[in-house]
C-alpha cells in the first residue's frame, strides 16, 4: 500500500488552565512514572533533581499583602519552542540551534527531541534554554531494588552526563502509531495521542492537541483572551518593539500556552509589577 | 617443493595477521567491542521487556474505592491511569507495590523495640504466637485491654472493629478523620451535596487540596466553576483553596471558630434565625453575651461591617453551606468550632448539609477519641491497622512509651515510626494485588504479603470468642459491608463545650511569654506525611518547603522584620510542650501577620530511607488540648516563641 503523503502535518501543543488547576500533584507523578525518573534518596536539591515536570508553587505576596493575596500552583514542563526563521536561518529552538552532537532537534510534528544516548554532555542547551526545562544526570539514574520493575519499555533510562528534558511524550505517540498502523491506517496525521500529565489531571485543566488543527480544543484555547506564554519580554513591549523582537532569532516562541483569568499571575509570568 | 625461508615464513606470518585483522575489523565485533565498553562503563538498566496489556484494579484500601487501569508490560505493573482522577494514596499505588523497603513477610522483634530490628517468621506462627496471647487476655478477663487503631472506615478498618468489639473490648479508635471527629461531635458526619449549593463558606477548609473525598472535591471544584458557585475561604493562610476562592477573608491564626461564633450571633439576634438542634437556647445566650461583634472583629482580625456583609452573603444565598474541617489530610478542630459552623448551616436551613452515618462503624469507643486514649488510657496490646498514631498524633512521644510495654500488632506494608515499636508485623497487600469484587488482582503478590481482610478473618478464626463473629472469606465480608445510614439529632451539647468556647477567649488573647502562633499547611502529594516514603513524591516538593535538605516555615514579611528574620535565616521554635528543631524561614505575606505557618508530613523518624530525617515534625511541640466531644487534640494552632 502506498500512502500518497505520509508527511506529519500536526504541530503538538499544549494549553494548561491555571484556573482549573488545584495543585494536587497528578501530573507530577505520571510524568515521573511514564518518563522512567531516576530515584534518588533526597530529591530536595532542586538544581541536580531530575524531572521533567515543576509543580511550582506561585504567590502574588511580592507585591500584596495579607489578606490581599493568592496562591496558584504552575506545572512546567519543556516549553517545545518553536524558534523563529529570520533570513535563511532554519527556525530553532534556543537549545537546538547549540547542540553540537545533534541530540536535539525539533521535528515536523513540532516536538523538541532529545536523545539521551547522542548526548554528549556539554550542557550548552540547558544553559541556552530560557525556561530551566533541562536536567543534567549528574549522577548515575538509580532505581534502588525493585523500583525497578515499574520501569516502562518505552522511554529508554539515560546515562549518567547526559541531558533530559520532556518530550511531550512522544513516545506514547509512537506507541499510537505503531497500533494504528497495525490495524491498517497507515496514514499518521490520523493518529492523536495525550502526554501522561494531560491524561492524569483530574479537572482537565491540561490540554494536549495540534495546534495546526483550527478545530481542536487546544488551538481555540491557544487564542483565548485568558492565554499566556512565557515570553515576557516581548508581551511588555509596544506593538512596533514586540514585532522587531519577535522577528529575532532568539525569540523562543513556545507551543504551551497557559490560560488564566487572573491578572495577578498573568503580571508575575511576564515579570511584571502587580497592579 | 620450495623450502619456505625465513622471509616467507615471515610474509605468510604477517599475512595472517593482517588478514585475521581486516576480518575482525570487518566482522563488527571491534564496534560491538566499543559498545560493550559503553555499556559497561555507563551500566545502563535495561527494563526488562514483555507483552503490553491493560488490567484494571479496584482499591478497597481508600475511602473513594479508586478505580484505575494498569499498564504492563509482561507480568510488571508500570503505570497507574485513571479517567476519573485518584487518591494521593493510590496515585502511588505503583511505588507502593515495588517499595524496595516494602515488607514481604512477617517479621517478629528480634532486639529492643524500636531498634527495628525484626526477623521473618512464618504466618502460622505469627498468627499462632498473636491468638494465643489474645485469648489468654480475654479468658483472664483482661479482653478490655486489647485495643486497636485504624487508619481509616475501609472494608478492612471495619472488619478490624468487628473483630476487636467481639473479642470483648471497646478501644477500637480510627486516626482522627474529617468523618470521625465530625462524628463525634455532631453524632454522624456531614454530608455535603456540593452539587446543589450556591455558596460555599469554609472555615479554613482545603476544600480542593485533598479535604474531605480528594477525587469527588475535584469534580466538585470543575461543576462550581460552571456554576459560578460563589466559594469564600476563611483562612490564616492562603493556600490553593484560598487562591481560587472568589473571596479570601484573613483571619487571625486560630480564629475560625470565633468567626462562626461571631456570624451566628448576628444571625440570630439582627437576623432572628434559629436553629432546631437541642440546647440551642443556651448555647445562642452563651454566644451573644460573650461574643458580640466587636469583640469577634478584634479577636479575628475582620471587621465588624465585613463579619456582617458575610453573614448578610450567606443568609441571602439560595442554598447555602458552611463548611469545618481544616486540613487537606491532618484534620484538626475544636467541636466547639465544628459545632459552631454546621449551626450556621442549621439557622439558614442549608439544604446541602445532612448528618449521615455508616452502619458499620462506630466511632463510640472507651474513651473519646485516639488522643484521648493514648493520653489517659492503658492497654497490653495493640492492632496498628495501617495506622501511624506515633508519627500523626500530639501524644506519640507518650505513645510510644505505652508500645514498649504492650504486645503490639502491626498491619503495615512500610515501616512506620509506630510499627518500629511492634512485637509483630504483618505485610498486607497493596491494591495492585488484591482481589475485590469487582476487579482481579492486576499483579501477583509480593512474596509472602496477604490480604488486611484475610489477616483479621485468619486472625479471628483462631480467637474462641470470635470465631463465628467475622465473615469466613474476604468475599463474604464486602456483603457485610457498612451502609450509609441517617445520622442523629443536632446537638449543641452545651454542657460538655461550655468550657471550650469561653476558653477560645483566653487562648486568644495576648501572651507575653508565646506572642507568635504556628499553624500548619500542607504540601502537595506530602500531605499530612503518608506521601513521604514515596520518592516521586519527594520529587514534586517546591523549594519553599524544602531545599538542599534545609526545612523552611513560612512567616509573614512584617513580623519576620518586627522579630528579627529576613529570608532565608534559622529559626527555632519552641512552645509550652516543648522545642523544635533548626529550621530556615520563608518570608512570604500569604501568611496572617503574626504567624508561622509549618509544613506538615515531615520529620518522620522509621519512615524508609526515604521519609527519615527530613524536616521536622511540628505535632511535637503543637497544644494537646483533648476536645471533650471528640476525644482529638485541638493542634491546629500553636502559641510559640521564635528565636
Amino acid at each position: 500500500m502506498i500512502v500518497k503523503d505520509s508527511a506529519m502535518k500536526r504541530k503538538w501543543g499544549m494549553a494548561i488552565d491555571l484556573d482549573k488547576c488545584t495543585g494536587c500533584g497528578a501530573c507530577s507523578i505520571a510524568c515521573n512514572q511514564e518518563n522512567n525518573m531516576p530515584i534518588f534518596e533526597d530529591d530536595s536539591d532542586v538544581p541536580k533533581r531530575v524531572a521533567f515536570l515543576e509543580l511550582m508553587k506561585v504567590t502574588n505576596d511580592r507585591d500584596a499583602k495579607f489578606p490581599d493575596v493568592k496562591t496558584a500552583f504552575l506545572p512546567k514542563m519543556c516549553q517545545q519552542c518553536e524558534g523563529n526563521a529570520v533570513g535563511k536561518h532554519k527556525a530553532d529552538p534556543p537549545c537546538v540551534s547549540v547542540c553540537p552532537a545533534v541530540a536535539t532537534d525539533v521535528g515536523d510534528d513540532g516536538v523538541v527531541s532529545q536523545i539521551w544516548s547522542r548526548c554528549i554532555g556539554c550542557r550548552y542547551c540547558q544553559t541556552a534554554c530560557p525556561y530551566e526545562a533541562r536536567v543534567f544526570n549528574w549522577w548515575k539514574p538509580e532505581y534502588e531494588g525493585s523500583f525497578k520493575n515499574s520501569l516502562s519499555t518505552d522511554v529508554s533510562v539515560a546515562s549518567r552526563g547526559t541531558i533530559v528534558k520532556c518530550t511531550f511524550c512522544s513516545h506514547i505517540w509512537k506507541r499510537e502509531r505503531d497500533k494504528a498502523t497495525a490495524n491498517g491506517i497507515l496514514d499518521i496525521n490520523a493518529v492523536l495521542y495525550t502526554p501522561a500529565c494531560a491524561s492524569a489531571c483530574p479537572t482537565g485543566a491540561i490540554i494536549f492537541g495540534d495546534l495546526n488543527d483550527p478545530e481542536s480544543e487546544v488551538s481555540k484555547l491557544a487564542k483565548s483572551d485568558r492565554a499566556v506564554r512565557l515570553v515576557n519580554t516581548v508581551d511588555d513591549e509596544t506593538p512596533e518593539k514586540q514585532k522587531a523582537l519577535m522577528s529575532k532569532k532568539q525569540y523562543a516562541n513556545p507551543k504551551v500556552y497557559y490560560l488564566t483569568s487572573q491578572k495577578w499571575l498573568r503580571d508575575m509570568m511576564r515579570f511584571k509589577k502587580n497592579s | 617443493m620450495k623450502k619456505i625461508d625465513r622471509k616467507d615464513f615471515l610474509k605468510i606470518g604477517g599475512g595472517a595477521v593482517v588478514g585475521g585483522l581486516a576480518g575482525y575489523t570487518l566482522s563488527g565485533a571491534p564496534f560491538l567491542g566499543f559498545q560493550w565498553l559503553v555499556e559497561w562503563s555507563q551500566d545502563q538498566y535495561v527494563p526488562a521487556p514483555g507483552i503490553e496489556k491493560y488490567v484494571q484494579a479496584v482499591s478497597d484500601s481508600c475511602t473513594n474505592g479508586c478505580k484505575v487501569s494498569v499498564r504492563m508490560i509482561g507480568n510488571r505493573a508500570v503505570k497507574i491511569e485513571s479517567k476519573d482522577g485518584v487518591c494521593p494514596a493510590c496515585l502511588n499505588g505503583l511505588q507502593l507495590l515495588y517499595h524496595p523497603e516494602r515488607i514481604s513477610t512477617p517479621m517478629k522483634i528480634s532486639g529492643k523495640k524500636g531498634s527495628g530490628n525484626y526477623q521473618p517468621v512464618s504466618w502460622d506462627q505469627a498468627l499462632k504466637d498473636i491468638s494465643s496471647k489474645m485469648n489468654a487476655l480475654v479468658n483472664e478477663g483482661k479482653a478490655n485491654t486489647i485495643a486497636a487503631v485504624n487508619k481509616n472506615e475501609s472494608l478492612n478498618g471495619q472488619l478490624m472493629e468487628k473483630f476487636v468489639r467481639n473479642a470483648g473490648s471497646n478501644n477500637v479508635y480510627y486516626e482522627p478523620s474529617l468523618n470521625s471527629i465530625t462524628s463525634n461531635a455532631l453524632g454522624g458526619y456531614v454530608k455535603y451535596d456540593f452539587a446543589k449549593t450556591d455558596f460555599i463558606l469554609s472555615f479554613g477548609a482545603k476544600l480542593v487540596e485533598g479535604w474531605g473525598n480528594a477525587v469527588e472535591m475535584q469534580k466538585q471544584f470543575l461543576n462550581w466553576k460552571k456554576n459560578n458557585v460563589k466559594i469564600v475561604q476563611a483562612d490564616s493562610v492562603c493556600t490553593r483553596t484560598g487562591g481560587i476562592a472568589n473571596e479570601f477573608v484573613g483571619i487571625n491564626p486560630g480564629t475560625e471558630a470565633v468567626l462562626a461564633f461571631g456570624m451566628a450571633n448576628y444571625l440570630i439576634t439582627a437576623k432572628r434565625m434559629t436553629s432546631s438542634g437541642d440546647d440551642f437556647a443556651k448555647w445562642s445566650q452563651l454566644i451573644i453575651n460573650k461574643y458580640p461583634l466587636g469583640k469577634v472583629a478584634k479577636l479575628t482580625g475582620v471587621a465588624e461591617d465585613k463579619i456582617k456583609k458575610l453573614a448578610d452573603d450567606f443568609a441571602a444565598a439560595k442554598n447555602p453551606v458552611a463548611v469545618a474541617g481544616k486540613g487537606a489530610h491532618g484534620v484538626s478542630g475544636s467541636s466547639a468550632e465544628i459545632i459552631a459552623v454546621y449551626c450556621l448551616n442549621t439557622l439558614v436551613k442549608s439544604g446541602a448539609a445532612t448528618l449521615v452515618k455508616n452502619s458499620a462503624v462506630s466511632y463510640t469507643a472507651e474513651f473519646a477519641g485516639l488522643d484521648k486514649f493514648i493520653k489517659e488510657g492503658s492497654f497490653s496490646m495493640m492492632f496498628l491497622n495501617g495506622s501511624d498514631p506515633v508519627y500523626k498524633s500530639v501524644y506519640g512521644e507518650e505513645l510510644k512509651k505505652k508500645l514498649e510495654k504492650a504486645f503490639v500488632v502491626a498491619i503495615a506494608p512500610l515501616m512506620n515510626d509506630s510499627a518500629v515499636y511492634a512485637d509483630y508485623i504483618l505485610p498486607p497487600l497493596s491494591f495492585l494485588e488484591a482481589e475485590t469484587p469487582e476487579s482481579k488482582p492486576a499483579v501477583k503478590a509480593l512474596k509472602e504479603s496477604k490480604d488486611a481482610k484475610e489477616i483479621i478473618i485468619s486472625l479471628a478464626a483462631m480467637v474462641d470468642k470470635t470465631k463465628n463473629a467475622l465473615p469466613k472469606t474476604s468475599a463474604d465480608a464486602y456483603k457485610s459491608a457498612g451502609r450509609e445510614t441517617a445520622g442523629g439529632k443536632f446537638s449543641f451539647n452545651f454542657e460538655k463545650i461550655k468550657a471550650d468556647i469561653e476558653a477560645y477567649e483566653k487562648k486568644l488573647g495576648q501572651n507575653a511569654e508565646y506572642p507568635v502562633t504556628l499553624v500548619p499547611y500542607e504540601a502537595p502529594l506530602v500531605g499530612d506525611g503518608d506521601g513521604l516514603a514515596f520518592p516521586y513524591v519527594l520529587k514534586s516538593i517546591d523549594p519553599s518547603v524544602l531545599n538542599l535538605g534545609k526545612f523552611y516555615v513560612m512567616m509573614n514579611k512584617e513580623t519576620g522584620k518586627k522579630h528579627g528574620f529576613s529570608e532565608g535565616s534559622s529559626i527555632k521554635i519552641s512552645s509550652a510542650r516543648g522545642k523544635l528543631g533548626k529550621a530556615y524561614v520563608h518570608l512570604s505575606d500569604v501568611v496572617a501577620p503574626e504567624t508561622v505557618a509549618i509544613p506538615l508530613g515531615f520529620g518522620h523518624e522509621s519512615y524508609t530511607k526515604y521519609g527519615n530525617e527530613k524536616g521536622l515534625n511540628p505535632k511535637k511541640i503543637m497544644t494537646a488540648d483533648v476536645d471533650p466531644l471528640t476525644g482529638a487534640a485541638d493542634w491546629w494552632s500553636t502559641r510559640v516563641k521564635i528565636s
